[in-house]
């Protein structure tokens, strides 16, 4: 017995060094060379899923197939953008992905480990219509879409859209609050709009906006909405929460208009995606095909028009109806996040959420 | 063990020392008892030993909270969650949480398995199998169904408010009740598997007999049915536990995210803020705390058993 | 038999309506310091029998007596009957000790008065050294006393066994009826014994109810269970038995004990002697002859005989079993060894016996001249152990 018990040791020991190994090593990556053909083959997209995924596939990525025919996209798709990007970073090395579209603040991270490369306008030449402030400053990615955290609403509780932050903390709606905690983006910016509202500058200290989300925390029904922050509403679990204004858009079509969505005059958070061409894509030629005809005119209108995201490329057209829908592009009262500060606080919010805020 | 002394039972054959035959014979039965676990052992060096020594390395990786993991030896990832009461709360509730599942779970789930082990009735096999049949369905579809029936307009706050006992909803949802009360069901087949099997020791003759000598239904329970039961109970406790302190889909999503416990706390740190080091060191941790309480109840069942 | 220790009227036990009962109006009185044995094949009602006296079962009709008191409706811990069953039913999570003292502490008793019955409880089997040995550890005789000492410490107004000697092999069963027999007489316990094995019973009983078909087939002491069978069942299941149809022509006198003897027919074989009750004379009955009371010589006999094939011979050392065929008929015979002269197969035996072994069945009058019942299985079973 003694004599296989050592053994068995052994080769755990062994094992154990062989995973040292396996996870010590991770080639770097070819940079800036072609591969395969811009107009056949295939591309491998990850994005988000859900209605995304669907919505994305009928206006962007079919009409895409109708042009370029020899090309197949393959959708990879994800809860989140953080979800990506760890898949992204178990391919680091030889990855599998071309193109990633998802969050800028997880793409700013993607950008800093070295996962994506650089465009510019003479590989994607549709990049002249997406404007300097949609282009990263360092030649990345540049931003395919856009859109604002809002507040969504029951329409029979809410006849009027609510025009107020404030109606989150309203004693009316007690239990019947939704909220999405940190690390989701609407969390996190959440805490940004509420340290502004309380007047405190978020990057030095969110203490008031603590205290002030403290007060809200008895009145939240859930801080993880099941299926979704939408379907939760639809479904009469609860009257007003945190939710994205695209999606909201597109679910207030499908519900009849129980749901809605407004941005409060406080202000609110931009939610920007942008698309990128994965460092050593298998397929980079072809993939510069999609992302170039993804920053189309055509292309983000056709989204917008689908999902409500509004268009970061200067010459897509939007039918009045479908503006009116989308968050403006050039709203001052909407701010984007601090990147940088955010990727590192966004670990410090979070944790602040769990143990200050989310108490029973 | 028991091969060999097998094997040295055997008579020698003719001039041959006992000893060397007696070696030869273990010798080979060794070699094909390696020979045919080895495809098991393979498949559990992939599947299992690899992975825990992936995840046991990584958590000495140093971590940044944007995902940036770096090859490096810290300990970091485990000296802070020790020395931070946040985490202590957490594994506390978490272990709280397990404690009340399995002890509710089996309480439930005792006079079923019961039932179903004493049972002589031809429908027996299919009662069994209805017992364990929410095996069939995931728990994320049951924890949903929990949902429907929980929320403050479903089924159980809504006959409570039609019938006049409440006006407010009770909150029975998005919080460790909701997640209490899913986990003791969606564990029920589980335990009554369990503890069928361990109800092996129990025969109607062991109740007979403590019934003619004069104890009450009460005292055959106590002194006869409940100690002979116990090792299966401790099993369904045990596995109920374990099961409840792991799971993660159930307290997420009953939960409503204020039920926070090690399961969800490492899907935080994995998927929203890609902490893989500190996630893996958490794993690390809640897999000796579970090392520790199963090599109690080994100590405690060979107690019962003995 | 003034005051029964225990008396049943017209116990019933019907498991399902419509089904025949398990146990059809039986009715018996066991005598304080008794040992009665519940005989019969399996399914004959004698277990379900014992389980309603203990209270382990609930009779659909009925009453159950002890010392004059109706216990039909006492529950079964409060009945004070100590009970072995045939698993023993020791319990495997307590030591010896801890086994026989449960009893005494449901009764409550004082742990030094506890103590001191179980180590007498022990004594009494013989197994008190084992007291502090976990069950398991134990070899089946020795589980088998200490679930004696567990009923008996108690002092139960009943001891009752069931089957208590099916799970031991050939040999420890001969011993562990001795052993049973004495310490029942030592301690005076009135019980009930179940066994389907005859041997057993007559072995061990003051009393033997032989059941069948959930009723007595007849009820009294083992000799006269065994040479007085009343039914041809009885006669059949206890000891090996030649069976003839008989018509019974004339009473030839009084014989022993007020019975009388008559002159038989029997059926193809012409006339004998046998005995029986008094007024037999014209009817037709079976006769029993137990083979070992059957004359058998190679030579012819003067007086009435039946002549016999030898189709079988079984030499156990003190005795000769013979099969043999007569007018297509199967009889049993035994008789002393000799050192010389054996019988051969195929062989002319000459067979007869005396009136008095001849014992007319009263339970079976009426039967047809001319017609055979067939043997039971029990009996060709025998047959062949023979």
């Amino acid at each position: 017995m003694k004599s296989y018990t050592r053994r068995g040791f052994a080769a755990l020991a062994l094992t154990a060094a062989s995973a040292l190994a396996l996870s010590a090593c991770g080639g770097g990556a070819e940079a800036g060379k072609e591969a395969g053909s811009p107009t056949s083959g295939e591309v491998n997209l990850i994005a988000y899923s859900g209605i995304w995924e669907e919505q994305y596939t009928k206006a962007v990525i079919e009409p895409f197939k109708a042009k370029y025919p020899d090309i197949k996209i393959n959708f990879v798709s994800k809860r989140s953008s953080a979800e990506m990007l760890s898949a992204l970073q178990g391919q680091k090395g030889s990855p599998g992905t071309d193109v990633a579209i998802m969050d800028n603040s997880v793409s700013t991270t993607g950008n800093r480990q070295g996962l994506f490369e650089k465009l510019d306008t003479s590989a994607v030449p549709n990049m002249a219509n997406v404007p300097e402030k949609f282009r990263n400053k360092d030649g990345y990615g540049p931003v395919a879409m856009l859109d604002a955290v809002g507040l969504v609403y029951d329409t029979a509780t809410f006849p009027t859209a609510p025009d107020s932050w404030k109606v989150l903390w309203d004693p009316a709606n007690k239990g019947k609050v939704n909220i999405v905690a940190p690390p989701s983006l609407l969390g996190i910016s959440l805490t940004a709009i509420t340290a502004k509202m309380e007047g405190e500058d978020y990057t030095q200290s969110i203490e008031k906006a603590t205290a002030k989300l403290k007060e809200l925390a008895p009145s939240v029904q859930s801080f993880a909405p099941n299926p979704d922050e939408y379907q939760s509403v639809i479904t009469g679990q609860t009257v007003i929460g945190l939710g994205q204004n695209a999606r909201a858009q597109y679910y207030s079509d499908q519900s009849k208009k129980k749901i809605g969505v407004a941005v409060p005059k406080e202000g609110s958070v931009y939610q920007i995606n942008t698309i990128n061409l994965v460092k050593g894509a298998p397929h980079s030629a072809a993939a510069k095909t999609f992302i170039n005809y993804a920053l189309s005119a055509e292309a983000q209108s056709a989204f917008a028009k689908a999902l409500f995201y509004a268009p970061s490329v200067t010459n897509a057209e939007l039918p009045a109806e479908v503006k009116a829908r989308v968050v403006a592009t050039d709203n001052p009262d909407i701010t984007a996040l601090d990147i940088d500060f955010l990727s590192k606080a966004r670990d410090k919010w979070t944790q602040e959420w769990k143990r200050q805020i989310i108490t029973k | 063990m028991s091969i060999i002394t097998a094997a040295g039972n055997s008579a020698p054959g003719p001039g041959l020392a006992p000893g060397v035959l007696e070696k030869a014979k273990s010798r080979r039965d060794r070699r094909t008892f390696l020979a045919l676990l080895a495809p098991a052992i393979l498949g559990l060096v992939a599947s299992f030993v690899l992975p825990l020594a992936y995840m046991v390395r990584m958590s000495f990786n140093e971590g940044g909270p944007d995902g940036v993991v770096e090859e490096g030896f810290t300990l970091r990832h485990y000296i802070e969650p020790l020395g931070d009461s946040y985490f202590w709360k957490v594994t506390l509730d978490t272990f709280q949480m397990g404690l009340v599942v399995g002890v509710l779970c089996v309480l439930v789930s005792y006079p079923v398995a019961m039932f179903l082990a004493r049972s002589t009735s031809k429908f027996k096999g299919l009662l069994t199998a209805l017992a364990i049949a929410p095996l069939l369905t995931s728990a994320v579809v049951r924890t949903y169904g929990w949902m429907v029936i929980l929320g403050d307009t479903g089924l159980v706050n809504s006959s409570l408010k039609s019938m006049g006992f409440i006006t407010d909803p009770l909150k029975l949802t998005n919080n460790m009740t909701g997640v209490t009360i899913g986990l003791v069901e969606i564990f029920m087949p589980y335990a009554i598997l369990a503890m069928i099997s361990g109800f092996g020791r129990l025969s109607p003759q062991l109740e007979e007999a403590a019934g003619s000598l004069g104890a009450s239904k009460f005292k055959v329970f106590t002194r006869v049915t409940l100690p002979l039961t116990l090792p299966g109970v401790l099993t369904a406790f045990l596995m109920v536990f374990v099961l409840s302190v792991s799971t993660f889909i159930t307290p997420r999503l009953l939960g409503g995210g204020a039920v926070q416990v090690l399961a969800t706390e490492i899907y935080d740190q994995t998927t929203g803020l890609l902490n893989w080091p500190f996630a893996a060191a958490l794993s690390v941790i809640l897999l000796v705390l579970f090392g520790i309480i199963i090599s109690v109840y080994q100590r405690l069942t060979k107690k019962i058993g003995a | 038999m003034n005051n029964p220790k225990l008396s049943i009227v017209d116990l019933t036990k019907r498991y399902a309506p419509g089904l025949d009962p398990a146990v059809d109006c039986l009715s018996m009185s066991v005598e304080e310091g008794h040992l009665v044995a519940l005989l019969g094949p399996s399914g004959c009602g004698k277990t379900t029998t014992l389980r309603m006296v203990a209270g382990l079962m609930d009779p659909t009709s009925g009453s159950i007596m002890v010392d004059g008191k109706d216990i039909t409706q006492t529950p079964v811990h409060k009945r004070g009957m100590g009970m072995v069953f045939q698993s023993y039913a020791l319990f495997p999570h307590m030591d010896v000790a801890q086994n026989v003292a449960f009893g005494l502490q449901m009764r409550k008793v004082g742990s030094k008065e506890q103590n001191r019955r179980v180590v007498e409880a022990l004594d009494l089997v013989k197994l008190g050294h084992l007291a502090g040995r976990q069950v398991k550890e134990l070899s089946g005789g020795q589980q088998q006393r200490i679930a004696i000492a567990r009923a008996l410490v108690v002092e139960p107004t009943l001891l009752l066994l069931d089957e208590p000697l099916s799970n031991l092999d050939a040999k420890l069963r001969e011993n562990m009826r001795t052993e049973i027999r004495s310490i029942q007489q030592r301690t005076g316990a009135t019980t009930l014994f179940v066994t389907h094995d005859q041997d057993e019973a007559l072995d061990m009983a003051d009393r033997i109810a032989v059941m069948n078909g959930g009723i007595i087939e007849q009820y009294g002491a083992p000799a006269e269970v065994y040479e007085r069978p009343q039914t041809h069942f009885v006669a059949d299941f206890i000891g090996q038995a030649n069976f003839f149809a008989s018509a019974v022509v004339a009473d030839d006198g009084a014989a022993a004990d007020g019975e009388r003897s008559y002159v038989v027919d029997v059926d193809g074989f012409g006339r004998f002697g046998a005995v029986g009750a008094a007024g037999l004379a014209g009817s037709t009955h079976e006769i029993v002859v137990r083979p070992h009371r059957l004359k058998t010589s190679l030579q012819q006999p003067a007086g009435p005989f039946i002549e016999g094939v030898i189709e079988r011979v079984s030499y156990t050392g003190d005795s000769l079993s013979l099969g043999l065929r007569a007018g297509g008929k199967e009889l049993l015979s035994q008789m002393p060894t000799a050192s010389s002269g054996i019988p051969r197969l195929g062989q002319t035996a000459y067979l007869s016996w005396d009136p008095a072994d001849a014992f007319i069945i009263p339970g079976t009058a009426g039967i047809p001249h001319g017609t055979e019942r067939p043997a039971t299985a029990d009996a060709l079973a025998a047959q062949d152990v023979a």
